[in-house]
């Protein structure tokens, strides 16, 4: 299960990820190779700004009118011999997998990487009732021997090293396995999870696009396992979140030519599988049956309010790697699947603001996310947003909750605040160096990290220093 | 009681707001020499190109790969015009598996097999990317499961992009369509490069001048 995120939790999460040197090493290594690649693959096209223009558009318009596509989709993967579901949380989307895997007797499934079924917690639910689930992602089976979660959306275990995966292979191999041999490794992999695919009765993935006016689902992977659980198994399972539609082919490709690009630098994903109901008649292979399930849990309800941009997302996460805050505390220190500054965002309004609420404040408010996003999104407006309410809502600890109205109540009272501030200056005095303040252990009100000194004059005192000059005749500049 | 499906929808159908459908993407893209373009970023992946001026060359390529790879089992998925070939007369020291044939069991058979070829239905230069499709005697499977899996690939079904080929795709969908740009690959331990997870290891296109066909490969109402 997921955890919670209180102020406290936070903290300690991330001390926990500062302070252990290979996650920091891991971090640093991959999210700037992700991010130089970005840039590269972006650099390839014509018009890369145009087309984020568009594709923003696109998701736009499309959530617009979402009932709409969806009712679309609905009747035309039907159309093409898919059953769809619909399932309003986590609980409702568990119950019809497991209806469906009891009917048929599903002992074994095998998973390709799916945010969503992380997000409802799928694995456990399988488990529990005897269904052997195995993730067939690398980086996912990495995490799932581990008994850990994904830390990153595109690359679920960059907080392993090679000496923890070997140590993980060694034992479902039942041989030791060298660390320094990462083919190797793969090679193992590769082994193992074949024998899966091959006895699975039921695959699950998640949905990257759906595509409206052929009733199709498009899946991407590097891999090859997503198109192993859509090709070996008799039944299919896709589970996707409501506002993955789009209408046409036209925008499932302006989808395409960004998504790839955004997650990895490459220009499509090794495998973009399209898929278009189960396997027909005449075909010598694939799956007997597939069902569709649409999931909203929680996302309607963003529709139509401030936060409905956040549905735009295309989970390419290009965000996470230019967070200044992501890449030093990593992704367990969300407590969620979405981690990141997306993740910042998401998780309090798909899962309760009052769970999560120190997310919004693991900002710097930088823009860097809202720079790289394909589709635009104004994630630092809803991080602003979100702290507001967590205000509001009066969720913000009682100490800080009167610092803050000190400080409101201060600002409110001009003369005394400038006394205070006067006051401040001079008192700072001993502990700044280089302009940042160096306060002994017991004084530290930010959690361990230093801040900038007050200037030795105010802003307006500058202001007002200026004027008079002008007001003397002598021009300043 | 309302049905999820239901309140979904009327949840959706209250906020409904007119707007203009956002268009597509007319891609301005377009490259001198396509083959060239495909060449270069289908190898910069990993992937192998070879071209070959015509259908008899690329089948001596095939021939020659056979060989290097010391293949003795292979499956094809017979799109035309590899369905004119003889492939266990024309080489018959390796053990055939023709996709639409009655006997024997083509999983099993592919489980087992060292290359699986086919053909194409399109190719995507700026991608480095070729499209196949489901359909009567085309084998999900034949593309996958083997370590090899080599494309007999007529150089006229090269498109620019992504984007051109949208609009040539088929008008009613293959249960399945799949767009392959390289070897199966990885880089989830230590962001280190691993080819061959779970896909094939090998990828390797034969690009040949087509006489007469146009598109091969995939569903019959391609194009
Ligand atoms: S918010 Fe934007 S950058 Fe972040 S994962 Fe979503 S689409 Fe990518």
């Amino acid at each position: 299960m997921w955890g919670e995120r209180t102020f406290q939790a936070f903290r300690e999460a991330a001390r926990q990820a500062l302070s252990d040197g290979q996650i920091q090493q891991a971090l640093r290594g991959a999210t700037g190779r992700f991010r130089e690649e970005r840039v590269h693959a972006l650099q390839d096209l014509p018009d890369a700004d145009g087309l984020r223009d568009r594709l923003k558009a696109i998701r736009a318009a499309t959530l617009a009118r979402l009932a709409e596509h969806l009712t679309t989709f609905e009747r035309n993967a039907t159309a093409a011999g898919a059953r769809v579901h619909w399932a309003r949380d986590g609980a409702e989307a568990i119950a019809i997998i497991l209806a469906l895997a009891k009917e048929r007797q599903v002992r074994t499934v095998a998973k390709s990487k799916s945010m969503t079924a992380e997000e409802i917690n799928l694995n456990p639910a399988l488990e529990a009732e005897g269904i052997r689930t195995v993730e067939t992602d690398l980086g996912e089976w990495i995490v799932q021997l581990a008994q850990e979660h994904p830390t990153h959306i595109i690359a679920p275990a960059i907080h392993k090293t090679r000496e923890q995966v070997a140590a993980l292979f060694s034992e479902v191999a039942g041989e030791p396995l060298p660390p320094d041999n990462i083919p190797a490794l793969t090679a193992t992999a590769r082994r193992l999870l074949r024998d899966v695919f091959l006895t699975a009765d039921m695959g699950i993935t998640g949905v990257n696009i759906a595509v409206a006016e052929t009733g199709s689902i498009v899946l991407v992977t590097n891999e090859g396992n997503g198109r192993m659980v859509t090709t070996l198994p008799r039944v299919h399972v896709a589970i996707m979140g409501v506002e993955k539609v789009v209408p046409t082919w036209e925008e499932a490709a302006v989808w395409l030519q960004l998504l790839a690009r955004s997650a990895t630098g490459q220009p499509l994903s090794i495998y973009t599988s399209i898929l278009t109901g189960p396997a027909r008649a005449e075909d010598p292979d694939g799956p007997e049956e597939m069902h569709i399930i649409i999931l909203d849990n929680g996302r309607s309800r963003l529709v139509g309010t401030e936060y409905e941009e956040v549905l735009q997302c295309i989970r390419c996460g290009a965000c996470l790697n230019v967070c200044p805050v992501y890449r030093k505390v990593g992704g367990q220190t969300y407590g969620s699947p979405y981690s990141g500054p997306i993740g910042a965002v998401v998780t309090p309004l798909l899962f309760g603001l009052d769970r999560y609420f120190a997310l919004p404040h693991a900002s710097t408010l930088c823009g860097a996310c809202l720079e790289v996003c394909p589709v635009r999104i104004d994630l630092p407006r809803m991080l602003l947003s979100l702290r507001r309410d967590v205000a509001e809502r009066g969720l913000l600890p009682a100490r800080d909750r009167k610092l803050e109205q000190g400080i409101a109540w201060l600002m409110r009272h001009p003369r005394l605040y400038r006394w205070v501030m006067r006051g401040v200056r001079l008192l700072q005095r001993p502990f700044v160096r280089e302009g940042r303040l160096h306060l002994p252990a017991p004084l530290h009100f930010a959690a361990g990290r230093d801040v900038p000194a007050l200037a030795p004059r105010s802003f307006m005192e500058l202001w007002r220093a200026t004027e008079q000059q002008h007001a003397d005749g002598s021009p300043s500049m | 009681m309302t049905t999820p499906r239901e309140t979904i929808l009327q949840h959706l159908h209250r906020r409904l707001r007119s707007v203009l459908p956002a268009r597509g993407w007319d891609s301005p893209r377009t490259f001198p020499d396509l083959t060239a373009r495909f060449a270069q970023t289908l190898q910069a992946v990993k992937g192998e190109v070879y071209q070959v001026g015509s259908w008899s060359q690329a089948l001596a390529r095939v021939s020659e790969l056979l060989d290097a790879l010391a293949a003795s089992r292979v499956v094809v998925n017979p799109d035309p015009p590899l369905d004119q070939v003889a492939w266990s007369k024309r080489w018959p020291e390796r053990s055939w598996f023709v996709v639409g044939q009655t006997s024997g069991s083509l999983r099993e058979f592919c489980a087992r097999a060292d290359v699986g070829i086919s053909g194409a239905m399109a190719a995507l230069a700026e991608t480095g990317s070729i499209v196949v499709g489901s359909g009567p005697s085309h084998s999900r499977m034949a593309t996958l499961l083997p370590p090899v899996h080599i494309a007999l690939v007529a150089t006229t079904v090269l498109v620019p992009d992504l984007f051109a080929w949208i609009r040539t795709r088929p008008h009613s969908m293959p249960a399945a369509l799949t767009i392959i740009s390289g070897p199966s690959k990885s880089a989830d331990i230590e962001q280190t490069l691993a080819v061959g997870v779970h896909g094939p290891r090998r990828f390797i296109v034969v690009l040949y001048d087509d006489e007469h066909a146009s598109g091969t490969g995939g569903a019959r109402d391609a194009r």
